[in-house]
């Protein structure tokens, strides 16, 4: 009897603790700066006289333009995520109904001869440097595949290691890739094709990026589904493709938004891709919003303003998709 | 025209061998069951069959035509599962009618389609629920519909009735076979049920550890067996079997029990036996063919463990010449455990086996 309010009291404390932020980024916003430089003040109309001024401003322009990140992010996160969602989401499909046996010989004559192409595209054969990168990926790609075939020695790799290779990618410090990104894309630039500051670009590298968590959260999705709807499927001539589309990606509904929103949220919020890949036109919101102090110094309630605007549309979409999920999840029950 | 052959098809998962080269040969129309006892390759084979595993070797041919390697849906089969497989997003006449959509097939000729099977089943007033808002035997049905609607060659069931209860599964077994009836098709049905497959198979493939110990229709396989492993394996409760020689009695023949009692063999069993003689034999007698009372020609003392009165009646579960023993006798029987009763055995239905092969004399 003693335990639920002693329960009871620590959540209490957990939600204070994470709501208070946001409560305070909330107020601050209606704060004249007055009342922010002028020590803590916590209830608006009792410690001070709120005003929108902040927001005004904001929509005004006068803290540089708001509209046009906002909408750069939107569209980034919306298609980057459904296209991760999507080919991650096969790619985890087929780690699950289909058995790969990759010789890891095979995976390094990849790496040898996409390398060693590289250099013998660039430096013997003068090719430019994406052109080299382009033509040894075209010879190293076939050739891996081809080799994999032949009975090679050395040790064999299964489902779950390409699973840890996926996941691998995520295990390393974001930095080493945004570093390769930038200098991959400025090369494919100087040939011509804008990826730096360009939507392509940052969408191809959030999807990138993104897919290996789609992969590892959607595979224990779909190995929950019942084979044998799909087999029934099978003997009815349904091909594999619309099995996928019809009956999988039905079924593991609660999974894909699951998926989808945490995808959503991690590329919404991304920061050091976006501050190393884009400049001006594509910029997208949380480049804005670290750039907000550096303005006109820290005027804490227009920060609070663009913090506010950085963090809405992802409380609306987590709310939407949490209801979809729960009737999502009333609707799963699969046998 | 959808005669079913295997030819010397086996199956190993990574080096385990779990069916050696399997020969069966199924006529058109017929229906097939493959009993066996838990793990012994049942399923396995009706998968083979259907193309969702791969045989490791030998041929299968559906309606003349070689389907080994072809994927399943080419092999024009329609597989009925024991968890009904159904699309849990679709309603049930989009379950029904799925598979024509996919093929492109016109609409109104798949409305007709759907209206017939869901007839058929009785599934009309239901045709627009999800199947998670279905009963157990609805959902089977619907499952049962999605394949008829096919018109497949074969039609394949694995243990399609396990997940039933008791009195609906002895309805759904006389609606397949009605449906076999009717349709006049191909079947091929998976069950561990031994009742199940007595009462509904043309043929019974008694399976185990993935070979046919033998293919028979219900009755061959009943008065018949090939072995030991048949005879123990079809009917309820199973065969005595009692460790006896032949010896010759009277100018013919008899069995010595160890307790050194003789039964006399009967005379239109002496030549099939003659062989027999003087060799150690297993000794078969079905429980149903002992009476109560020592009024009979061959009379053995049962030691009674246990009495299990069903009704129309009494099974006495005890102990002959050292070895376990069954006797279903009259429900007024008297008897009472831990005591001596004598039992009359009907010799006509007697059985002897190999001991070391197990195989019938
Ligand atoms: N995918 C698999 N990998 C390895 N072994 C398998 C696989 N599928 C089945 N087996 C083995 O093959 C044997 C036959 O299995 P099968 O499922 O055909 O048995 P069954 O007769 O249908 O049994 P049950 O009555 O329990 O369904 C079993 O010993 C099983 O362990
Ligand atoms: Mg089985």
């Amino acid at each position: 009897m003693m335990k639920r309010p002693l329960v009871f009291g620590l959540c209490l404390f957990w939600a204070l603790v994470t709501l208070f932020p946001l409560y305070w980024t909330l107020v601050t916003s209606v704060k004249p700066p007055t009342a922010v430089n002028g020590g803590p003040t916590y209830l608006p109309y009792i410690d001070f006289v709120p005003t929108l001024q902040a927001y005004i401003d904001a929509f005004s322009g006068i803290r540089g333009d708001f509209i046009s990140p906002f909408i750069n992010s939107s569209l980034i996160s919306i298609t980057a995520t459904a296209l991760s969602v999507l080919f991650g989401t096969m790619a985890a499909y087929a780690l699950v109904r289909f058995e790969f046996r990759i010789r890891l010989l095979s995976g390094l004559i990849f790496a040898a001869l996409a390398i060693g192409g590289f250099l013998l595209f660039n430096e013997t054969l003068g090719f430019s440097r994406a052109q080299a990168m382009g033509l040894a990926f075209l010879l190293a790609l076939p050739a891996c595949l081809l080799a994999n075939r032949l009975p090679l020695p050395g040790p064999v790799l299964g489902n779950n290691d390409v699973l840890f290779w996926f996941v691998s990618q995520r295990m390393f410090p974001p930095i080493v890739t945004a570093f390769a990104l930038f200098l991959l894309y400025s090369e494919i630039g100087r040939e011509g094709f804008k990826l730096l500051d360009s939507f392509l670009g940052m969408v191809l590298c959030y999807t990138a990026f993104s897919i290996p968590i789609v992969v590892w959260l959607m595979r224990d999705f779909l190995a929950a589904l019942p084979v044998e709807i799909e087999e029934a499927a099978l003997v009815d001539d349904v091909p594999r493709i619309r099995i996928f589309f019809e009956i999988v990606l039905p079924m593991a509904r609660p999974g894909l938004i699951a998926t989808s929103l945490i995808t959503l949220a991690f590329i919404w919020n991304e920061f050091l891709f976006s501050l190393l890949l884009t400049t001006s036109e594509w910029q997208t919101l949380p480049i804005l919003l670290s750039g907000q102090n550096s303005y006109r110094g820290d005027e804490w309630w227009a920060i609070s303003v663009a913090a506010l605007f950085g963090i809405a549309p992802m409380m609306g979409v987590a709310m939407l998709l949490a209801k979809l999920m729960r009737s999502g999840l009333t609707l799963g029950g699969i046998r | 025209m959808a005669r079913v052959e295997l030819k010397g098809v086996s199956k190993a998962f990574d080096e385990v061998t779990v069916i050696p080269a399997l020969d069966l040969e199924i006529a058109d129309t017929e229906f097939v069951v493959l009993v066996g006892p838990s793990g012994c390759g049942k399923t396995t084979t009706l998968r083979m069959i259907a193309g969702l595993e791969g045989a490791s070797g030998g041929t299968i041919t559906i309606g003349g035509r070689e389907v080994t390697d072809l994927r399943p849906g080419l092999r024009n089969c329609a597989m009925v599962f024991q968890n009904y497989a159904l699309y849990p997003h679709m309603t049930v006449a989009d379950n029904i009618g799925y598979g024509m959509k996919v093929r492109g097939m016109p609409k109104p000729e798949i409305a007709t389609r759907i209206g017939e099977a869901a007839r058929i089943l009785g599934l009309e007033p239901y045709l627009d629920r999800r199947p998670k808002q279905l009963s157990g035997g609805q959902r089977q049905r619907v499952a049962i519909g999605r394949a008829i609607v096919r018109q497949p060659d074969v039609f394949l069931f694995d243990e399609p009735l396990s997940n039933l209860d008791a009195k609906l599964r002895i309805e759904m077994r006389t609606e397949i076979k009605n449906l076999h009836r009717r349709l006049n098709s191909t079947m091929v049905y998976v069950t561990h049920d031994q009742v199940e497959a007595m009462t509904m198979a043309d043929r019974v493939v008694v399976m185990n550890e993935g070979r046919i110990e033998q293919a028979a229709d219900p009755i061959t396989l009943y008065e018949n067996p090939a072995n030991t492993f048949v005879a123990a394996f079809i009917g309820a409760p199973s065969m005595n079997f009692v460790p006896a020689t032949v010896v010759g009695s009277d100018g013919g023949l008899a069995l010595r029990l160890n307790d050194g009692s003789e039964l006399a063999i009967p005379q239109d069993r002496w030549q099939r036996y003659g062989a027999a003689k003087d060799r150690p034999v297993t000794f078969g007698l079905r429980p149903e063919h002992n009476s109560g009372g020592g009024a009979g020609e061959a009379v053995i003392t049962l030691i009674t463990r246990a009495i299990e009165p069903l009704g129309p009646h009494t099974l006495i579960i005890g102990e002959a010449a050292g070895h376990g023993y069954t006797a279903q006798v009259d429900s007024h029987f008297p008897a009472a455990p831990d005591a001596q009763v004598s039992i009359s055995l009907d010799m006509t239905n007697m059985h002897l086996f190999d001991p070391d092969s197990g195989r019938a004399l």
